[in-house]
């Protein structure tokens, strides 16, 4: 079943002073199945962060559309948009966007108790991701207290609280050394496994070598995509830096 | 380096800076202003000439305490909110490579412009404004010869040196934050308190024992003296109170909310009751400063106003008739000095009325019950309850009563008729020495004086058979320091305007006691003077007081918006990205900020309505019993008040809010 279609995306930050003009996303177009775990790779500046912005509705492109289950989230109303979030998309960030006001626990909560759902069934959802995420014992501590890779393992629990059918991650590793790194991807490997859908943006190459299917932008645009087909991490890993270094060295063609 | 590296970067940092470090300086050159300007009216020359200045310059010589007090309190609060957010940027140029004694001498040039731009600033506004506030005054005061206002220069001189001495101190403050921290905490420096803060009952229980002992001493006060000694226990009691609660006793009990787990997990509790318990933690401290600060702005202004406005009515509690003659019946001639008010009434062609006359004998004792004893011992003279039980006596002979009244009254030599000023005297009969007399008749008015609200011991009113029964009772009675005989009185009312009255009064005071230099003279129209300057001065300083009080207030709010800005904006843009609804983020901060700020006003208004039956006792003190009017000026100030505030609550909150969008 196809989860998400991206058409034709096009983005264009006009700065506020002066009118110049950035074109960020040309033309993207792609789609992701149900139960897949994609990476987006691209240079720095090449435009990932914009399209996973767009994917989670936090901005509106200038041209395009984007269906999540079939239903259009660029034309989704505003009043409607903060639910729509909440109830259907999941989303891990580089720098974990916890809240030092709440305790690790009461961060997993929150887009729970934003949907105001009761204590009861937020408590049972808890319960088994906790031991999964293995952040039983921090849930009562408060984010200045714990570890960056905890950090990020209870923002994945934030994410995956709500049931999402899509998590969208950008550079969920950036700011984890390569230990907790490695830990968080066996993570995301295994909840795919489980059927989850996810996005993820990425440098890592190590963190693309774990997912199904890699695409490249370059300049606003797809540039190429890989399939992990039958390869194991290691021969993904292989065929990511060989792609790389081509992108890097302004090759026209890949295979 | 070049030698003008650091001056030139510490001109830069303040620069930058400049959203906080404009306020600060504003500040400072507040403070001096108003302190240049206490210090040079107090030592104005043309106010010493003044009868009845010596109370006006008590008055400001206080304000110049309490000005100092105040300006050393709240620019060290400022400098350390300032130095505390510049923390970071401290601990980059450490790293970047800035040894400390390099950071502390941009510190210092820092402070040394600061000190410069502030004290020159300062010093031409007070120049400036303290000759306009001297106006002022002297209109308070009813001053009309116009004085001079010179520039003080030793007034300058001392104020230089006070906040020298000031800002010095801030610098060693600085110094030693630099000193006492490594770069890695200076760079954390802003974000140090992120920790959950302790809430401790112990600490809130105290709060709350405190702020009710301080209310308790309030509202049980019964006498004025009891409230002129007992209102700074109560204001101690009611500041450890503030303190306690709002540091503590706000976390404890939005703990007890967050345990609630129903309550809690609602999404409108879940983000009000956490975000509430940070915002307590960082600003406990300040919102206490602003609700006492804003107590004493709303006490200060409250008294002065309704003093000054309430003035009117007292004096006449003072002086029931405006002049009044007294004299020794044996050494003063009654008919000369007669004619001296008439000629000197011929004189300025103004025309008295109400004239009285009487013998009288005038004692003070100590009433217990029915018996009437002599005067005072003296190691009880610390209790309250003892001077409310001291009575001023005055003594009348029958036929000066009936001739005053043209009744036709009859007494028994045990018989007296009494009047009492206050509360109606109760007993049947009054006990002098071993003489008891009956109380045939209660008088509901006498000629000389009037009902009134007694609230420091009473004054009765005694008509008697005879002058020997008068002079009887009165060498019983009388104290050592009392005349030798019975007195005279001559009482009565005048017409006039007021400068010519003025004029009158002073020239029949010289004429009269040319000749009986011992003369008792109570004059109104002198006494005005006097009171003008006494409570012209309170409404001056409590209006002066109350604008710096405000002054801080205002910016106390400001620094804890913009600080709070940059810190909630990161936080309600990770809410929008995990399912806030944009509008519902406002609603939150709209709903926390009105909390957070509105706080501190209540806890001010419930601590002036408490402190209102001390502050009415206290202003009983000085005779002003109008407790309707009291209320009204209380009021009035409360609104004001709120008005101001909540003027700068908007104009915060809108720069809040740009920084939040
Ligand atoms: N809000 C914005 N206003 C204007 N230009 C923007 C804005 N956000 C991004 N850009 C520009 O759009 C382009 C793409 O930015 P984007 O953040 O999507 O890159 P990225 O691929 O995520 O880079 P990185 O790997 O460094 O995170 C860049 O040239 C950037 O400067
Ligand atoms: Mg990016």
């Amino acid at each position: 079943m196809r989860l998400l279609e991206v058409k034709n995306l096009k983005k264009i930050y006009t700065t506020r002073f002066g009118g110049n003009q950035v074109q960020a996303l040309s033309n993207v177009s792609f789609s992701v199945e149900q139960g897949e775990y994609v990476a987006i790779m691209g240079e720095s500046g090449s435009g990932k962060t914009t399209l996973l912005n767009i994917l989670a509705s936090l901005d509106k492109p200038t041209s395009g559309e984007v269906f999540l289950d079939g239903k259009n989230i660029v034309t989704i109303k505003d009043s409607e948009i903060s639910a729509f979030r909440r109830d259907n998309l999941g989303f891990v960030f580089q720098d974990f966007n916890l809240l030092d006001t709440f305790s690790i626990q009461d961060n997993i909560f929150l887009p729970l108790v934003l949907a105001q759902k009761n204590y009861q069934e937020m408590n049972s959802r808890l319960g088994p991701l906790a031991k999964r995420l293995n952040i039983e014992e921090i849930l009562k501590k408060f984010p200045y207290e714990v570890s960056g890779g905890q950090k990020q393992r209870a923002a994945v629990a934030r994410a995956l609280i709500t049931q999402p059918k899509l998590v969208l991650a950008d550079e969920p590793t950036g700011a984890l050394d390569s230990k907790a790194a490695m830990n968080l991807l066996k993570i995301f490997s295994a909840i795919n496994e489980l059927g989850q859908t996810i996005l993820m943006v990425t440098h890592s190459v190590a963190a693309a070598s774990h997912a199904n299917r890699v695409l490249f932008i370059k300049d606003g645009e797809i540039y190429n995509q890989i399939y992990r087909g039958s390869m194991s991490n290691d021969d993904m890993y292989q065929k990511i830096s060989y792609t790389l270094s081509v992108l890097a060295s302004g090759g026209e063609d890949c295979e | 380096m070049n030698k003008f590296f650091y001056p030139r970067l510490a001109l830069v940092n303040l620069k930058k800076n400049g959203n906080t470090y404009i306020p600060y300086i504003l500040t400072c050159i507040g403070s001096i202003i108003a302190f240049y300007t206490m210090v040079s009216i107090h030592s104005n020359k043309g106010l010493d000439q003044m009868p009845g200045s010596a109370n006006l310059k008590i008055i400001l010589f206080l304000g110049i305490i309490v000005i100092g007090i105040f300006a050393v309190i709240f620019l060290f609060y400022t400098n350390s909110f300032l130095i505390k957010r510049r923390k970071k940027e401290l601990g980059l140029y450490s790293i970047l490579g800035l040894e400390k004694k390099h950071i502390a001498r941009v510190l210092f040039y820092e402070t040394v412009f600061v000190t410069v731009i502030s004290l020159s600033l300062g010093l031409i506004g007070g120049i400036l404004i303290g000759k306009l506030l001297f106006l002022l005054l002297l209109n308070i005061v009813h001053f009309k010869s116009p004085l001079i206002f010179h520039i003080d220069y030793w007034g300058l001189l001392i104020t230089t040196g006070v906040f020298l001495v000031i800002f010095g101190l801030t610098l060693l403050t600085n110094f030693l934050q630099v000193k006492l921290s490594n770069p890695i905490d200076l760079l954390k420096g802003g974000q140090h308190g992120e920790k959950e803060p302790k809430s401790s009952w112990i600490v809130t229980v105290i709060g709350l024992i405190s702020l009710g002992a301080g209310y308790g001493i309030a509202l049980s006060v019964k006498t004025p003296l009891e409230a002129l000694m007992l209102f700074f226990v109560a204001v101690v009691f009611v500041i450890i109170g503030t303190y306690a609660l709002f540091i503590s006793g706000s976390i404890t009990l939005l703990k007890q909310l967050k345990k609630n787990k129903r309550f809690y997990y609602q999404s409108r509790n879940f983000i009000s009751v956490s975000g509430m318990i940070y915002r307590m933690k960082q600003n406990a401290v300040g919102l206490a400063n602003i609700c006492i600060l804003s107590t004493m702005v709303l006490v200060t202004l409250s008294t002065t106003v309704s003093l000054y406005v309430g003035q009117e009515g007292m004096r006449r509690d003072f002086y029931p008739m405006d002049v009044s003659i007294i004299g020794e019946i044996n050494n003063t001639d009654f008919a000369e000095v007669k004619a001296i008010v008439e000629s000197e009434k011929e004189k300025l062609k103004i025309r008295s009325s109400d004239e009285i006359s009487y013998d009288l004998a005038r004692f003070r004792a100590f009433q217990e019950g029915s018996h009437f004893l002599k005067d005072m011992v003296e190691d009880e003279s610390t209790d309250a309850r003892y001077y409310e039980r001291i009575s001023n006596m005055i003594l009348i002979p029958l036929d000066d009563y009936n001739r005053m009244t043209g009744e036709q009254k009859s007494l028994a030599e045990n018989e007296m008729l009494i009047f009492s000023v206050g509360d109606n005297y109760g007993e049947a009969t009054i006990v002098f020495g071993d003489q008891q007399y009956l109380i045939t008749e209660q008088l509901e008015a006498i000629p000389m004086d009037f009902k009134k609200t007694q609230d420091m011991g009473q004054t009765y009113y005694l008509v008697v058979k005879d002058d020997a029964v008068m002079e009887g009772v009165y060498q019983t009675m009388k104290n050592d320091d009392d005349p030798q005989t019975t007195l005279h009185a001559l009482m009565f009312n005048l017409d006039g305007d007021e400068d010519t009255l003025n004029t009158f009064s002073a020239n029949l005071r010289t004429a009269i006691t040319q000749s009986n230099p011992d003369i008792d003279i109570q004059n109104l129209y002198e006494a005005l003077t006097e009171l003008y300057f006494f409570f012209g001065g309170f409404l001056f300083l409590g209006v002066f007081l109350g604008s710096l009080f405000m002054m801080a207030t205002v910016l106390i709010i400001y620094f804890k918006q913009i600080s709070e800005g940059y810190e909630d904006s990161e936080r309600f843009e990770i809410m929008e990205k995990v399912g806030m609804d944009k509008t519902e983020v406002k609603k939150t901060i709209g709903k926390q900020i009105l909390m957070v700020f509105f706080l501190p006003l209540a806890g001010a208004i419930v601590h002036v309505a408490f402190a209102f039956p001390v502050i009415t006792k206290m202003l009983a003190a000085f005779r002003l019993t109008n407790i309707t009017l009291i209320f009204l000026c209380t009021l009035a100030g409360v609104l004001v008040y709120a008005l101001v505030y909540t003027g700068v609550y908007l104009l915060t909150a809108r720069s809040y809010y740009k920084m939040i969008h």
